[in-house]
């Protein structure tokens, strides 16, 4: 029988020194996060399919590993685990004193073509600060992510800074059709700019608004951007999103880490849930982000709780082939 | 602070025209390089290395950040669907992709055939393009010589680039309808572009200095 001699595509099996050297990474990042005084939780690998698909958006239901059980409820094994440790805390912590520091590791699933060293099962460690309003909870899980990173021995890195409320800001009162609006984020997300104006073409805009949404891709650089993005908007949501980012900047350089900081409005990318500062992480020689992570303000809504909060996760496979190389 | 940028370049029908544009845009490779048979060749100035690969492998190297930065058409970029920066259009290397047919059967409507058969380079955008239409489609992948297919009955129709139609002609094809214009494109590896974020920009604004000089 093959299915006893082969392997699933995008199954994964460590040993030898990889088993060993995931371990000290998970060692060494955990003991920055009991520095920091976050506590690990360890949630199921599987829950409702609608747990899933409610955070993660529709963008990601076809990555979802699905199944039924005999009652006919439709499962699915976890794709990440904010979604779950929200649910968590919403059903069990809801009482606990706020803000709630929580950390975890471990395996995820989604069912996408491997890639980027990635297998479709593949191990995240991360952590979530939850009820934390401030921007100073933003800074914090920054701060800790770069920590982790020196923990490890990695000097060169650089933090694409982000603010998914500018671009929400900006196409708000657009009345953009949904998928209009997925085509638009994925071009601008490219910094595709060809793309783009063939996109707006389609749609009756001011030129104005298309000029604003083709400017939006080139809003990269050091803090200096911030002023130039200033200028181009007017709305409240976006001007408010600016006034978050500027803050963080500015909390950030009390640390002294601005010199890893880059600012990048047009990184529009990322889970649904997403609602505030987002963030990638990424080193030289790598050419994809080894973690990132953001700010989730209504992702408790879904059930039925409220707490602002902000998370990150590293990816192990890729901190695993920064060793490597 | 000097960094080298790498870029993977096409080989074949691009190529000369990105190496004249890299050229109007001041980044010089000597001739003595491009016949030499080494792998991987500096400009004149240093400041970038090239390497050349065949179009369809293009976006791959960039995404995986082996090339920092690519010059790949808008035809393998669709197809490999990698997930790289896109932020100039070249303004070389024009074509069309399109639909073609034996004139015969070029203006026979979908609804007649119940799936057509589709040979073509591009399985991708092929299936994507048919399907969104409700069209079935069956994909019959092939690697090279796509025009043979509908004369010698491998398929109803193909789906190709065009430039000048000729080879269309010459096999007795005629175009159905555009499904895209192509041209080349300058893609960036995510990463590069925030860690190599003063060349890369530099990059950018001397090739689009180029283009629009042209």
């Amino acid at each position: 029988m093959k299915t006893l001699t082969q392997i699933p595509l995008g199954a994964q099996l460590l040993f030898g020194k990889a088993a060993k050297r995931r371990r000290q990474i998970e060692r060494s990042i955990f003991s920055v996060f009991d520095r920091w005084d976050y506590d690990e939780i360890i949630p199921p690998i599987f829950d409702y399919y609608d747990v899933f698909a409610k955070g993660m958006g529709a963008a990601f239901e076809d990555t979802l590993y699905r199944f039924i059980d005999r009652e006919g409820n439709i499962l699915a094994l976890r794709p990440e685990f904010t979604s779950l440790v929200a649910k968590s805390v919403a059903t069990r912590l809801a009482d606990h004193t706020k803000p709630l520091r929580l950390c975890y590791c471990g395996e995820v699933l989604r069912y996408e073509a491997p890639r980027g060293g990635r297998q479709r099962e593949f191990f995240q460690i991360g952590l979530e600060h939850i009820g934390g309003e401030h921007i100073r909870s933003d800074a914090e899980v920054i701060r800790i992510a770069i920590e982790c990173l020196r923990k490890l021995g990695i000097r060169k890195f650089q933090i694409n800074l982000g603010e998914m409320g500018y671009f929400a800001g900006i196409v708000e009162r657009m009345n953009v059709p949904h998928d209009d609006l997925a085509r638009i984020k994925t071009r601008v997300d490219l910094k595709d700019t060809v793309g783009l104006r063939l996109e707006l073409d389609r749609l009756d805009l001011s030129e104005k608004r298309r000029n604003i949404l083709l400017s939006l891709v080139h809003l990269t650089g050091n803090a200096d951007t911030l002023r130039t993005a200033r200028q181009l908007v007017t709305n409240e949501r976006s001007l408010q999103a600016l006034d978050r980012l500027e803050a963080l900047f500015i909390e950030l350089k009390k640390h002294k880490v601005e010199d890893h900081l880059t600012i990048d409005l047009s990184e529009v990318r990322g889970q649904d849930y997403y609602t505030g500062t987002i963030f990638k992480i990424y080193v030289p020689g790598l050419g994809f982000e080894i973690g990132g992570g953001g700010r989730y303000d209504n992702l408790f809504r879904n059930f039925g709780c409220d707490f602002p909060s902000v998370g990150f996760s590293f990816s192990l496979e890729r901190l695993m082939a920064m060793g490597e190389s | 602070m000097k960094e080298t940028i790498t870029i993977a370049l096409s080989k074949g029908r691009l190529l000369d025209e990105a190496l004249e544009l890299l050229r109007e845009a001041g980044v010089e490779v000597a001739d003595s390089n491009l016949n030499s048979r080494k792998l991987v060749v500096a400009d004149t100035k240093k400041r970038f290395q090239f390497f050349m690969v065949k179009p369809i492998d293009v976006p791959t190297y960039v995404e995986y950040g082996v090339a920092d930065a690519g010059i790949a058409g808008r035809d393998v970029l669709a197809e490999s669907n990698a997930d790289v920066h896109q932020p100039l259009d070249l303004k070389i290397g024009f074509c069309k992709m399109v639909v073609a047919a034996p004139r015969e059967t070029a203006r026979q409507d979908y609804k007649e055939l119940s799936a057509v058969r589709i040979a073509t380079k591009y399985p991708r955008i092929t299936t994507e393009y048919f399907t969104h239409r409700g069209i079935p489609v069956e994909i019959i992948p092939l690697s090279g010589s796509v025009e043979l297919a509908p004369l010698l009955g491998l398929s109803d129709r193909i789906v190709d680039l065009v430039s000048s139609g000729r080879t269309l002609a010459e096999n007795g094809l005629e175009v159905v309808e555009p499904i895209m214009d192509v041209s080349a494109r300058l893609v960036v590896n995510r990463a590069s572009y925030q860690i190599k974020r003063l060349a890369i920009t530099r990059l950018v604004e001397m090739l689009s200095k180029a283009v629009e000089k042209r």
